[in-house]
């Protein structure tokens, strides 16, 4: 038998395992949304000739949600990356009780993110909550800050990064600990500021990490559910709805699985587009860094 | 002389304290301009702590560092023009050849076209030329450290420290690029302080030896001094191989006889057994047996052999040595 047949052969339970859960479920998502499978067709699968990508085309509902989706991901992504970034780079100096500190910045991301979406919506309370407290005791009275659209968005983009941001700062700090001491020792005998370093050294030898910070937190992001399902269940007025979470309606409120399912798919695509998106914009800065570090 | 109008490099009681370990432990040193001192000792003598504390990495915990008459002590790493080549070279494995020699530069604000000339001057002389689109990983380790001294040497310093800059490379190679390292550094304007655990590197490349141990200076002085004329046992031990001899002949005190200061006799002198045998092509170790215990003798290859052969030594070859303290004794 030849090499390649070889490594094929032996990859091959790998590669089964992942088709079975990756792409198995990908190509029923396929076949389903060329069906129409709802409560008229008492939910028994009839081809429809792809009326479900007609219909997602004129869907107001679902670009709205997908131009939601995008903004959610790339507002909380970025803030993350620069909140992670700057709690890494504090993370990294040698402090007093650095340790402890570590695992602390960690704990809100430990937390299931039922349960911590479910804390920040009691204490958003409108009037029960602790911040309307204190504005009633205060003199104040209490504001509904889950009843605006405005203020909505913002505390779901401010649970996402204070629940994620350690995530990063945890993925940086460990590409920090990859930068020998030396480099910035040299650097710093050739006159160089704090800023210099950081421009010149750190942050081109840690694009590999940052590259890597983005990919995964763009791909969560784009597929945001639990935090909104819990924490607003996408309104007021669907002002907070993530792709995600029409589609889940799509099935399980409206039981359309044909259409759930286009939904999907469609949501699907636009994530690679974007992950392809940032991949290639990270690597155009990096030219493949610190993959060749010297021994 | 005004010890503040000295030209060159001067360390005056330099300490270096962490929690309650003395790395070093108030070191007088004097380098001059186009000198080049090497810092020799086992791993943990203060040598490197010396290093960084020229080079302004660490803070001094007591003492001065003054160049030409000027104190240093206070002033920043960028603020004291030196040059260091580190162990690891410290090459930023991000940039190419070229742009490791014009990151400095570049932060230092220096115009394009004047960094361009110093580049291109700085690589020929080092003969990198064909080397400079290469990144570090892409390099063998002679030619990392030869873009790591291309870096130092790159905007004129006026100090220039080596941290144990041919530890990384090969026997054959260390020898090879020693006479090289000396015609690139030595006999310039600036200082040169020159860290290794390898005496003959020392030997080989510096004009004078500064030989430390648990953070104290033992001596400091050219190869030969050192050599003929140690002021300690520890320094007697350190310097020369196979080691010197230390023998218990006396309640209190020590006679010390380097190896290749013994001579075999076939009468007269004092009695031994041979034990072992070490060829060495040019030479041979001989380990004897005697009433003090065993030697080494070092001879040439052709030497004829007694099982028994009888040993004797000049007086001149002598050294003494207390042997609760170690100190240098006048001979008895």
């Amino acid at each position: 038998m030849s090499a390649p047949t070889v490594s094929l052969l032996l990859m091959l339970p790998a590669l089964l395992l992942l088709a079975s859960v990756f792409l198995y479920p990908l190509l029923r998502y396929g076949w389903l949304s060329l069906q129409a499978s709802s409560v008229l067709t008492g939910l028994v699968p009839v081809p429809n000739g792809g009326a479900n990508w007609g219909r997602l085309l004129d869907d107001a509902r679902f670009w709205t949600d997908a131009g939601q989706t995008l903004r959610f991901a790339l507002c909380s992504v970025s803030l993350e990356l620069l909140g992670g970034l700057a709690l890494a780079l504090l993370l990294h100096r040698p402090l007093r009780g650095r340790g402890p500190l570590r695992a602390l910045t960690l704990l809100p991301w430990a937390l299931p993110t039922t349960v911590m979406a479910l804390g920040w919506r009691w204490i958003l309370n409108d009037p029960h909550g602790p911040i309307n407290a204190a504005i009633r005791s205060l003199g104040g009275s209490s504001y509904g800050f889950l009843s605006t659209p405005a203020t909505t968005w913002f505390f779901v983009v401010l649970a996402d990064v204070w629940k994620t941001m350690p995530f990063v700062a945890l993925l940086l700090l460990a590409g920090l600990q990859t930068i020998p001491v030396d480099l910035e020792e040299a650097l710093r005998l050739e006159g160089a500021s704090r800023l210099q370093i950081l421009r010149r050294l750190t942050l081109p030898l840690l694009v590999p990490y940052l590259t890597l910070a983005l990919l995964f937190r763009l791909a969560q992001a784009l597929g945001v559910f639990d935090l909104i399902q819990v924490l607003t269940g996408g309104g007021p007025a669907g002002s907070t709805e993530s792709l995600a979470l029409y589609a889940y309606l799509n099935a399980m409120r409206f039981l359309d699985f044909g259409y759930a399912s286009t939904v999907m798919l469609a949501t699907f695509l636009l994530l690679l587009v974007s992950l392809g998106g940032g991949w290639l914009l990270l690597r155009r800065h990096g030219q493949g860094h610190a993959t060749e570090r010297a021994a | 002389m005004s010890p503040s109008s000295a030209a060159g490099l001067e360390l005056r009681q330099l300490c270096r304290q962490v929690g309650d370990r003395r790395l070093l432990d108030r070191l007088d040193l004097q380098v001059a301009p186009g000198e080049c001192v090497a810092l020799l000792g086992p791993s943990g003598c203060g040598k490197s702590t010396t290093l960084r504390l020229v080079a302004g990495l660490d803070p001094a915990s007591g003492g001065q560092v003054l160049l030409d008459g000027v104190d240093l002590t206070g002033r920043s790493p960028g603020e004291r023009q030196v040059a260091m080549v580190f162990q690891s070279y410290a090459l930023y494995p991000h940039l190419s050849v070229e742009g490791n020699l014009d990151l400095g530069l570049k932060v230092r604000g220096m115009a394009p076209r004047e960094r361009q000339q110093r580049i291109d001057a700085t690589l020929e002389l080092l003969q990198l030329g064909e080397l400079r689109q290469r990144r570090p990983a892409q390099l063998s380790g002679g030619q990392r450290q030869r873009v790591a001294l291309a870096r130092a040497l790159l905007r004129q310093p006026r100090i220039v420290l080596l941290d144990e800059p041919m530890s990384n490379l090969d026997a054959q190679l260390r020898e090879d690029l020693r006479p090289e390292l000396r015609r690139l550094l030595c006999g310039r304007e600036q200082p040169v302080i020159y860290v290794t655990h390898d005496q003959q590197e020392a030997v080989g490349m510096a004009d004078r030896i500064a030989l430390l141990d648990a953070g104290r200076l033992q001596q400091v002085g050219s190869p030969r001094e050192l050599y003929t004329n140690p002021a300690n046992r520890f320094v007697a031990s350190f310097l020369g191989r196979p080691a010197i001899n230390l023998l218990a002949i006396e309640p209190g005190r020590q006679l010390g006889l380097r190896p290749e200061h013994i001579h075999l006799a076939d009468d007269g002198g004092v009695a031994a057994r041979l034990l072992r045998r070490e060829w060495w092509g040019h030479q041979q170790l001989l380990w004897l047996q005697t009433q003090w215990g065993a030697l080494r003798v070092l001879t040439t290859a052709e030497a004829p052999m007694h099982p028994e052969p009888r040993l004797s030594w000049e007086r001149q070859h002598e050294l003494w040595f207390d042997a609760q303290s170690g100190a240098r004794l006048p001979p008895p």
